[in-house]
């Protein structure tokens, strides 16, 4: 990089790190024994179709965000987190209170464990409370598939082998954020600071273990035009498919509190993403894919100010087609998409480039 | 090689020009757009993402783009080059925009072997601080740059203002771009302010959410309902069109409405009325009025540096946005600067301003000037005329033929509002102060003007009569009270005989407001011999070699070598060459060494040779920056020279 590109990310780093504000700091001290947030849905495993749940535990949070490193630009998860460290046991109390859920439900079963940072952090989650929490999940017969999640430097072979031993021959899946796979995006625009060399090396890790992959892939994270990042996304897309990953997941930015990107947004300086931008991604990943890889996308806030939107009238129909293709990977679903707002989209496009002016 | 030419003809900071892209030359002001259909359009588009055209384009580098594969992306060998940047990043803070200056800076050395920097447009970032943009234009000056894009956002608020503003402090000879939401009605007043690129992205972008752009407002077209009529060619299949249809049909409209807006400007600007254009704009709405008044507030010396010293025939002068525009403010700053009052005057007549110009070829000026005539017959030129008008403050008799007194056109209502009668009461103040405390002020008004007075009363010295107060000052009884009034004073005052000197008065009074003050004394000093008619010309001669002459038409002085010479000293309106002759009949700016700063278009200039000897006098074409900075145009129209 040159002097004035490292200059370029030490600002953004900054300026990353000025929007938290007292935001971290005033975080609350949440019940310990009480996950963030827990719900179920309806979703594919393997091939048939069951219950996930999803586990939001209550922890310090994202190290990378807490430092001053200033976090990424467009992630607040941190601030679900807790003041307070919480002890392994009240982590595993958090873990139980929230497999309640499934206490009514039948085989399968999935369970995806989300931290407001990574699950295999062991100074987020201890070793302990994390091979006790893998544990209860190895005694459930119904639950036929993990996912959990972590930054790729936590990714290390002893962990995921240990992963592995505990879950037996469960499906297993590392959810990680890569974002983008360019080097650039990554560092400019995202303050994300892994290369994608550690990305790799985390996914062939997964590989020996027989341990599948999830790349996050981040759509329009701010300081590109639309189709720079439409652009980004399917790019990174191609490269996380061909690094090997299992399963691709596709996030539109939306715009989080005490972020960078809400900075920006509020001075009109920053539109998420266009839901046409989000299925013209969709189906290149799904292509991409050759049904050897798995596309998901459940964007939050979609068809609001603050998620992926369109003109709004047409926005309920693409956010249901959206859910509807990651249930069934069935492309089609998008066949029926039109609205008067393509052309607009398709200007945005265009002028964004030229002018650098946000189109909203 | 690519090239921007300055044309000749400046109304503001508005000028035509060439932008020449290898073979192809296109004229500016020009539009700009995606559009390949408007032969005159210049088009535009992404490197690698859009398709590319046979005709030269602007080529928008996407930051993301590896510099060497510029050359496999299909740029063409004239397109034009925008340097890359981060959209949005410099509105984080002034620093972030130093840092995109710098970041195109480097890109200029990385791809300057591919691209020739002639080639390349420098993308401004918000937020700069302006020293800090002068010395990065520097910068890229001395790489070979000459091409600056601006951002607009269309709310017409500080980010617009901010572009205008820094597009302010960019080199003469630099091409200026506005790029983004550019609202038609927003076209004069970019191309008053020197923008000669304009992006009508909009036209597209209103269009596709199936609105209608007009002249000053806008239109959403919708099935079923009534629409506004439009006789365009486009329009023709409107009714009934479907969707895919509508949006090219409402497109080809829309762009004709900026096609039509920029040449109406352009027209405007050969003409003398862009100002009048830009102002009436003002009425489009409120943000519209309100950028246009900071616009003159902060921008004011780059807006007049560029504004000629003649302009239309008739120059009408409607609202507040008027008060200061640069042909006005002018004459007031000069007036207070530069003019000193005639001798030997006891009385100043205060009188109203008339519909017809000058004055004097009014009937209520002609009646008020018989009146004076009969009143005081041989000792007439004791009184000092002076007229009180609206935004000029005031006008001295001797000054009526000079622009824009002699060419304004105002509702005279004499309804003044509060900043008219101030700035009228200033303007008096500062005239009266110039005159001795001993003089009577006979003030023959009434109404507005009656205002303008009375503000101005207790910061003079003088003593103050009033004819007419109640009364209308052009009625029969009033004129018969200014008359005795002036009888009385001729006899209080014990007023002597004088003889007409009426000429004199008027090309010194002209003199030192063309050239500064003491160019009056010099050019006719006690023994100068004149000739002539107020209303024609006025010739001036010292020991019968003739020094300078009036033109009424124009209300200014054309010197001869001889008056050249005895003004030179005076050290202002010079220009200097490299040359020890004039060759020809123009003065090109590649020949200029350097020159007066305070020359503006349409001056009397004094054309020096690299001895600093007076070669020879004209008319300047440009403004004296201009001289300085440009390399190519006509300076100066030569109308004397030495012969060789
Ligand atoms: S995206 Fe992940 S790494 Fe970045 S701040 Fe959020 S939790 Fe931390
Ligand atoms: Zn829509
Ligand atoms: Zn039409």
């Amino acid at each position: 990089m040159t002097d004035t590109l490292e200059q370029i990310q030490s600002a953004v780093k900054i300026a990353s790190f000025k929007s938290r504000g007292r935001s971290v700091e005033k975080r609350r001290a949440k019940n310990p024994n009480k996950p963030s947030a827990a719900w179920t849905i309806t979703s594919r495993i393997g091939t048939e179709s069951g219950i996930a749940l999803s586990i939001v535990l209550s922890t310090i949070g994202c190290a990378h965000a807490r430092s001053d490193e200033g976090g990424c630009t467009m992630c607040s998860y941190l601030l679900d987190g807790s003041s307070r460290n919480p002890s392994s046991d009240e982590l595993f109390n958090q873990f139980q209170d929230a497999m309640s859920k499934l206490d009514k439900e039948s085989a399968p079963l999935a369970v995806k464990i989300y931290t407001s940072g990574s699950f295999l952090d062991t100074e987020e989650i201890p070793s302990d409370a994390r091979n006790q929490i893998l544990k209860a999940i190895a005694d459930d017969d119904r639950i036929r598939e993990v996912v959990l999640e972590s930054r790729p430097e936590y990714v290390q072979d002893s962990i995921i082998a240990e992963v592995r031993a505990i879950l037996d021959d469960r499906i297993i899946e590392i959810g990680m954020g890569l974002e983008s796979s360019s080097d650039v995006v990554r560092s400019l625009c995202i303050n994300k600071n892994f290369d994608l060399k550690s990305f790799r090396e985390a996914v062939e890790i997964g590989k020996k273990h027989n341990v599948g992959t999830r790349a996050y892939v981040l759509l329009k994270p701010p300081f590109l035009t639309e189709r720079d990042a439409l652009l980004d996304a399917k790019q990174t897309v191609r490269d996380a498919i061909d690094a090997g990953v299992s399963t691709i997941s596709l996030n539109p930015v939306n715009v989080q509190s005490s972020t960078l990107v809400e900075k920006l947004w509020k001075k009109q300086r920053f539109r998420p993403p266009w839901l046409w931008s989000v299925v013209e991604v969709l189906r290149y990943a799904h292509d991409a894919a050759k049904n050897s890889v798995n596309v998901v996308c459940d964007p939050a806030a979609a068809g609001k100010k603050r998620g992926t939107h369109n003109c709004g009238k047409c926005d309920t129909a693409f956010v249901s087609a959206i859910r509807q293709f990651s249930l069934t990977l069935d492309v089609h679903v998008f066949d029926d998409l039109t609205c008067d707002c393509q052309s607009l989209w398709e200007h945005t496009l265009k002028h964004e480039d030229v002018s650098l002016l946000v189109h909203r | 090689m690519t090239e921007f030419r300055v044309g000749r003809g400046h109304d503001g900071p508005a000028r035509i020009g060439e932008y020449i892209m290898g073979t192809e030359v296109f004229e500016t002001p020009l539009l700009t757009g995606h559009s390949i259909s408007n032969e005159k359009m210049l088009q535009y588009g992404t490197l690698g993402r859009d398709p590319s055209n046979s005709r030269p384009t602007i080529a928008a580098l996407p930051f993301s783009m590896k510099f060497e594969d510029i050359d496999k992306a299909g740029l063409g060998d004239f397109d034009s080059v925008l340097l890359p940047s981060l959209i949005s990043f410099s509105s984080l803070d002034d620093q972030t925009s130093v840092l995109t200056l710098r970041h195109q800076l480097d890109a200029v050395d990385e791809i300057k072997e591919t691209v020739d920097p002639s080639r390349l447009i420098v993308r401004i970032p918000e937020n700069i601080d302006i020293d800090d943009f002068k010395s990065y234009i520097d910068d890229f000056h001395s790489k070979g740059i000459r091409a600056a894009a601006f951002m607009f956002d269309g709310y017409l608020g500080s980010t617009d203002l901010d572009s205008i503003i820094l597009r302010s402090n960019l080199p003469a000879s630099w091409l200026a771009l506005a790029l983004g939401k550019i609202d038609p009605s927003t076209v004069p007043l970019l191309y008053y302010t020197g923008f000669d690129v304009i992006d009508t992205g909009y036209a597209y972008e209103t269009a596709a959410t199936g609105v209608r752009l007009w002249r000053n407002d806008s239109e959403h077209i919708e099935t079923g309902k009534q629409q506004r009529i439009c006789s365009c060619v486009h329009c023709e299949s409107i009714a009934g069109a479907k969707h895919s249809d509508l949006i090219d049909i409402l497109q080809n409209h829309n762009l004709d409405v900026y096609v039509s807006i920029l040449s109406e400007s352009v027209y405007a600007m050969k003409s003398g009325r862009l100002r009048w254009l830009v102002e009436s704009m003002t009425h489009v709405s409120p943000n519209q009025a309100s950028i246009q008044r900071q616009v003159d507030k902060q921008i004011y010396s780059f807006i007049e540096e560029f504004t000629p010293t003649t302009g239309a025939d008739n120059v009408p002068l409607i609202g507040p946005e008027s008060y200061n525009s640069p042909a006005v403010k002018r004459y007031r700053d000069l007036l207070e600067a530069r003019y000193t009052p005639p001798e030997g005057k006891q009385i100043v007549l205060l009188l109203p301003c008339s519909a017809k110009k000058p004055y004097s070829d009014s009937k209520s000026h002609r009646r008020f000037l018989e009146s004076i005539e009969g009143a005081l017959g041989s000792a007439s030129g004791r009184v000092a005329q002076v007229i009180l008008t609206s935004p000029l403050g005031i006008v001295p008799r001797e000054l009526e033929r000079i622009f824009p007194a002699a060419n304004y056109d105002i509702p005279v209502t004499g309804d003044w509002d509060a900043e008219e009668t101030s700035l009228g009461a200033e303007a008096l103040i500062t005239y009266l102060n110039k005159l001795d405390p001993s003089c009577t002020v006979v003030a023959h008004v009434s109404g507005g003007y009656l205002g303008i007075v009375k503000a101005a009363e207790s910061r003079v010295s003088q003593s103050i009569i009033y004819t007419t107060p109640e009364a209308s000052a052009t009625s029969w009884e009033s004129r018969q009270a200014l008359q005795e009034t002036l009888v009385d004073l001729k006899r209080v005052l014990q007023l002597k005989d004088t003889p007409p000197r009426q000429l004199e008065e008027i090309v010194r009074a002209t003199a030192d407001f063309q050239f500064g003050t003491g160019a009056g004394n010099i050019l006719v000093p006690k023994n100068a011999k004149l000739g002539g008619k107020p209303y024609r010309q006025i010739v001036c001669r010292i020991d019968k070699e003739q020094i300078c002459s009036f033109i009424a038409d124009t209300g200014l002085l054309s010197l001869t070598l001889g008056g050249a010479k005895l003004i030179a000293p005076l050290n202002r309106y010079w220009v200097r060459l490299d040359a020890p002759f004039v060759k020809g009949g123009s003065i090109f700016a590649v020949g200029i060494k350097e020159a007066d700063l305070s020359i503006r278009p349409g001056d009397e200039v004094i054309v020096l040779n690299n001895q600093d000897e007076v070669i020879a006098v004209g008319r300047s074409e440009m403004s004296g920056r201009e001289m300085c900075e440009l390399k190519r145009g006509r300076a100066v129209s030569v109308r004397h020279k030495v012969e060789v």
